[in-house]
């Protein structure tokens, strides 16, 4: 028994291919980011250490700055907007009992969906002269505005189509955590009188807020990813005001091979997503309270 | 009296979710009914209903202008590939970590493993670059720009996610089944295959409709690391034939219902795996 499963070769045999390719596409990019993120290199000449350089430019880049802010609004829209959407809306699918399937199944929709067509469909809607929003705009007698174009609209649409394309995926997760609340406990509350609207802030909510918090983090997550519905919709502009961390990597790193620059990018990517861990940590996660029922 | 406010108070929140699924699903309908109108001025004078008349020739022309059909079977080569290659390796390493006698050690692997799920993938995307540019030095023949450039970076990207689910799924086997296997003289590869893997179909099933969806929807490792048009993914070739025929989005609009159609049409066979898999997904990772 202890043979068979105790054959060094075969341990080793086993886990290569996984450690070869987890080294290689996780480990040693890590390293090289945070090597090549303190020295000069455009991929043609050598690299050569250069200190803080890189990070002393990219804080005096009042662009580099503007995409960070952009992921922070990714950040707020989500808690403060998308949060009471999706506690809103899940509460009521709990509350229904005919077609709750269907509007699960349907508000899931977009979140299965590619966020590339996605960004290609909503263009498409927010198109000056016959997408959707100009024309419901003008026909009600209101000024059609250039929802990609114009930097005061510009970031607004992003937010608002990455909020239609994940809404429903958090309202389902939400709902499932609403379902696992024992009947027993809604129902003590309704034979001592409380009204519905009672029972949704003062029981179900509260019983919720693990998921909530859950959805808070993968909204943190999701924020630091964003970047193929930028790329996708405005490619940063208009001028850069669209711009996140990722495309302002992209556009340094890759389409114009700093190679240095753009991993000093990376490096300050990967910093920051820990800073908001670790808030997030403090502010939400340790605060939630684990109820088992 | 009583019976009308008992009934507003049934019909009102469904009042509310209609609205809300006529929200969520409406950018599709008009998608789809601005497919088969004529041009941009047949969508212009009547936006949201239902085409006067139909024009299916906007599929056929989507279809052979966008090269959809190309594109299409990139992806799909690709994603499933990817998606069985990363549950093989995966679930290996998973074998070895959970159900063989090297227990410090495989914890920690387990916790190594672990960590790629923390590094954000956007601060790998530039090294991942630069590197697969100089393996064409290592292997005599280029990478970056082959369909290579993105199946390894998918197979290995998975790999966090996939060792966590199937170790999660594998640890909770019990042990005398492969005892009793391995008196009847099964080897380790015996157990894996023969015992092992046919236990961890559900799990497997579930991290590969999981990896599937996110390679088919990969977008900025296919922008960035492939620059023919031959070799494109759905995402990207439909973003190159969005900035081509930006002027006729009746045609455009056939090309976007091309690219959702495959995806309702799995949503719709396997929705209930879908949601629990993805779900599930986000709760642990």
């Amino acid at each position: 028994m202890n043979k068979t499963l105790r054959n060094p070769w075969t341990y080793v045999l086993f886990l290569l291919p996984l450690l070869v390719l987890y080294i290689m596409f996780f480990v040693y990019p890590m390293i090289s980011a945070f090597t090549t993120g303190f020295m000069k290199w455009n991929g043609l000449t050598e690299p050569h250490f250069n200190g803080l350089t890189n990070f002393k430019h990219a804080f005096n880049d009042d662009k580099f700055w503007q995409s960070v802010f952009n992921n922070g609004k990714f950040i707020l829209f989500s808690v403060f907007v998308q949060v009471p959407i999706i506690i809103f809306f899940s509460l009521l699918i709990s509350n229904v009992k005919k077609l709750r399937g269907l509007y699960k199944t349907a508000v899931f929709v977009p979140s299965v969906m590619s966020t590339a067509v996605i960004g290609i469909l909503w263009s498409f809607i927010y198109e000056p002269d016959i997408g959707l929003f100009n024309l419901i705009l003008t026909r009600i007698g209101l000024q059609p505005v250039m929802w990609l174009s114009d930097s005061h609209w510009a970031m607004f649409s992003i937010l608002l189509t990455n909020a239609w394309q994940w809404t429903g995926f958090y309202i389902v997760m939400v709902l499932a955590a609403i379902l696992s609340i024992p009947r027993e406990i809604d129902e003590a509350a309704i034979v001592d009188g409380a009204s519905a609207f009672k029972r949704a802030t003062k029981i179900t909510v509260p019983l919720i807020m693990p998921v909530i918090s859950v959805v808070i983090m993968l909204s943190i997550a999701g924020a630091m990813k964003a970047a193929d519905i930028i790329i996708v919709m405005t490619d940063g502009g208009p001028g850069g005001i669209t711009d996140v961390m990722a495309t302002y990597l992209i556009k340094y790193g890759i389409t114009n091979a700093k190679y240095g620059y753009g991993n000093s990018i990376g490096v300050l990517i990967f910093l920051f997503s820990l800073i908001l861990t670790a808030l997030y940590q403090v502010l939400f996660a340790r605060r939630v309270e684990r109820v088992e029922y | 009296m009583t019976m009308t406010l008992r009934s507003m108070k049934k019909t009102a929140p469904h009042i509310l979710l209609l609205g809300f699924l006529i929200v969520t699903l409406y950018p599709f309908i008009f998608v789809l009914f601005s497919s088969v109108k004529s041009d941009n001025q047949a969508i212009a004078s009547n936006p949201f209903g239902f085409p006067s008349s139909f024009h299916f020739e906007n599929y056929y022309e989507a279809w052979v202008n966008a090269k959809i059909s190309v594109y299409f079977l990139n992806s799909l080569y690709i994603s499933t590939l990817c998606s069985v290659a990363t549950i093989i390796f995966a679930s290996m390493g998973a074998f070895a970590i959970t159900r063989m006698r090297y227990l410090k050690m495989s914890k920690g692997l387990y916790q190594f493993i672990l960590i790629g799920l923390l590094i954000p993938g956007n601060a790998l995307l530039l090294p991942i670059f630069i590197m697969l540019n100089k393996m064409e030095g290592v292997f005599g023949h280029p990478i970056l720009g082959t369909h290579m450039a993105l199946i390894l970076p998918y197979t290995a990207g998975a790999i966090p996610f996939t060792v966590i689910i199937l170790s999660a799924f594998m640890r909770s086997i019990p042990g005398e089944i492969e005892e009793a296997a391995v008196m009847d003289g099964l080897r380790a590869k015996g157990v894996f295959w023969k015992i092992i893997m046919p236990i961890t179909v559900p799990a497997l099933v579930t991290v590969f409709i999981i990896n599937f969806i996110g390679n088919w929807n990969e977008f900025i490792l296919a922008n960035f690391f492939i620059s023919t048009d031959e070799l494109r993914t759905l995402p990207v070739g439909m973003v190159g034939f969005r900035d081509i025929y930006n002027t006729n989005y009746a045609q455009m609009s056939a090309g976007i219902v091309f690219s959702i159609l495959p995806v309702m049409i799995i949503y719709a066979v396997l929705q209930k795996q879908i949601i629990e898999g993805l779900t599930a997904g986000g709760v642990k990772g």
